[in-house]
């Protein structure tokens, strides 16, 4: 278990302000915040790179809070890999072992297990710098994990690929966590991350945590007015899918959503609030979604008018102040929502 | 061949009306090779002031052979010096915050700056005539009109150029390669000396090259510290110093002629370090 109590530390541009966390073992601890919000220096706190100005580190109740690096057993991958230019790729992974006194054949053995979980076998012998991306963040991964770190602590992993191999390597992410049930501590600025990753999440910004609590919770409840403006996704629910006719149904509580994302099971599914037409009566049209409730809120934003519509689950919509005027809106009125399949978006 | 011929004409033409297009182009182009044209023709002028025959000879002379193997010796070593006393120097200051780095790194310039016939005169009193310097003489370390003090000027003139080329180097390095280093088990100075020093190899070398050449060039600062004595403190440019003076030209010339092959050798490999320097 890893717990920071307190944890404040100045480094003038970034900084932390009293930072309290506690991620159990086994978990999959998201950190959620926008540039500059302090998140990668609270893994660097944790790491132990800096020393914090005030507060406490503790691994599985032991006090880490002056203890160097190499003494925590703590991973590290940064978003850039950050591989030895000058080693080969085998060099690299099997780095930390030489301070481990093994012998050549546990080192050999250990580096081959490595390099087939994280499938780099083949490039053993390259140097980092004729890698792809997604090559080198494997290899990173490998590196840091032949040390069987008792927390490994990712910085944004998977920003610096393309989304193709970010889909694959957060899926990698996934089965290497499901199979050593290391602790980890993905940092991110990506929604979709923290949802298929995280077990829980915290957001934070300006230095501090604001919240905690797992990611549909902190979506659906974010506590304060950063959290909601920062996560934006304002329709964001929690369904069961199931694909007929290649066309995907989500049922939410009792209602029944189409989209065209096809993916079964338990998914998340999300809905711009510009995506969301709002009128009287219903509308004649090809959209598949078509819900009639009550508004219960309306937060007017100038040109942009927000309203919350109750149908089974709150949905927020926003249209224009021309038609809001137009509609003559008010609370407790009845109102359709109309939505095409293609505008839900599951993950 | 008519067709080659065509091809020809049409390039001329295309060329003579680029040029007539910006005469502001050729003007500017013309100082440049005007400024090259004076440097080659210099350096031609020198190499073949005499005959082959009488530069071999006087390449083959003892006196010659002395000056190119103590300015060999001097130079490795003060060069060696800059390197020891550098690399921790400019780590710190390419890596740490601390009050009054500025001012510290505007004194390690200094040296720079300074002529170096005033450093010389520096050294010499510091080393020459304080307690300090007296007491280094009789425990045995005499830099005054010895060869030591030719390696003490050539370091002391030559460390900023170093200290440079490692501090920007050092800066160039991600310091993330040596945390990640230290998650990995590796102390501070492991990290440094498994991780940045490796990758800080190209810097390295272009500041050991330039040191070394600027080493082998030293003359003012090492004339005040070591003198000029024939054939005991005779750098390759004191050398060439002590035979202009008493018109043994064919001597001079010698000196001069290696000095300027290994400035240019040294500028070619610092050009080539230098400009890899970060392929990283």
């Amino acid at each position: 278990m890893v717990r920071v109590e307190n944890i404040s530390k100045n480094l003038g541009e970034f900084f932390l302000k009293d930072v309290s966390l506690e991620v159990a073992d086994g978990e999959y601890f998201m950190i959620l915040g926008p540039t500059g919000a302090g998140k990668t220096i609270l893994l660097e706190t944790i790491a132990g790179i800096y020393s914090p100005d005030k507060g406490k580190a503790y691994l599985n109740d032991r006090d880490i809070t002056r203890l160097p690096p190499r003494k925590r057993n703590i991973g590290m991958v940064y978003q850039d890999y950050m591989l030895f230019p000058h080693l080969t790729v085998e060099q690299n992974i099997k780095y930390g072992l030489r301070s481990r006194k093994l012998s050549k054949q546990e080192v050999s053995q250990r580096v081959d297990e490595l390099a087939n979980l994280l499938g780099v076998a083949h490039l053993l012998h390259r140097h980092p710098g004729t890698l792809s991306g997604g090559e080198q963040q494997r290899i990173a991964i490998a590196r840091a994990l032949i040390m069987e770190p008792e927390v490994l602590l990712l910085d944004e992993p998977l920003s610096a690929l393309d989304s193709e191999t970010r889909a694959k390597l957060r899926k990698e992410l996934r089965r290497i966590h499901a199979l050593t049930s290391t602790t980890m501590i993905h940092v991110t600025h990506s929604f979709d991350e923290a949802f298929l990753l995280g077990s829980r999440m915290a957001i934070m910004n300006h230095g501090e945590i604001v919240q905690v609590g797992e990611p549909s919770e902190v979506f659906r409840k974010p506590n304060c007015k950063f959290a909601a403006e920062f996560l934006g996704v304002t329709n964001v629910f929690r369904g069961e899918s199931r694909i007929d006719n290649g066309m995907a149904y989500i049922t939410i509580n009792g209602l029944r959503l189409a989209s065209t994302d096809n993916r079964e099971g338990q998914v998340y599914v999300s809905i711009r609030p510009e995506d969301i037409l709002v009128s009287l009566m219903p509308l004649e049209s090809s959209a598949r979604n078509s819900f009639q409730g009550e508004v219960q809120d309306i937060s007017d934003a100038g040109i942009i008018v927000r309203i919350t519509v109750d149908i089974g689950v709150p949905f927020v919509a926003a249209i224009t102040r021309h038609s809001f005027l137009d509609m003559g809106l008010q609370q407790r009125m009845d109102v359709f929502l109309t939505f095409k399949a293609v505008d839900v978006h599951v993950f | 061949m008519n067709t080659i011929e065509t091809k020809g004409y049409h390039s001329a033409q295309k060329i003579f009306s680029r040029l007539r297009e910006s005469s502001f182009k050729i003007i500017t182009m013309t100082f440049g090779l005007v400024l090259a044209v004076f440097i080659v023709a210099l350096l031609i002028g020198v190499v073949t002031h005499t005959t082959p025959q009488a530069l071999l000879e006087s390449l083959l002379s003892g006196e010659i052979q002395f000056a190119i193997r103590l300015s060999l010796i001097t130079s490795v070593i003060s060069t060696i010096f800059c390197i020891i006393v550098s690399v921790p120097a400019a780590y710190a200051l390419a890596r740490y915050d601390f009050p009054g780095k500025n001012i510290l790194n505007t004194i390690l310039d200094v040296p720079l700056a300074l002529p170096p016939l005033v450093a010389g005169v520096a050294l010499l009193i510091l080393f020459g005539t304080t307690s300090f310097g007296k007491g280094l003489a009789e425990a045995g370390i005499k830099f005054v009109f010895t060869p030591l003090g030719i390696i003490l000027a050539q370091f002391f003139v030559n460390m900023p150029f170093m200290f440079r080329v490692l501090r920007s180097t050092f800066q160039g390095i991600n310091p993330r390669y040596e945390y990640v280093a230290q998650t990995l088990g590796s102390t501070e100075g492991g990290a440094f000396w498994r991780v940045t020093l490796p990758m800080a190899r190209n810097g390295l070398m272009a500041g050991s090259i330039i040191t070394w050449c600027r080493g082998i060039g030293e003359f003012g600062a090492a004339l005040m510290v070591a003198g000029s004595t024939r054939l005991q403190t005779e750098t390759l440019p004191i050398s060439l110093y002590l035979n202009m003076s008493c018109g043994e030209l064919p001597l001079a010339i010698a000196s001069a002629t290696i000095l300027i092959v290994i400035s240019l050798v040294s500028l070619f490999i610092f050009e080539k370090f230098s400009g890899f320097a970060r392929v990283f």
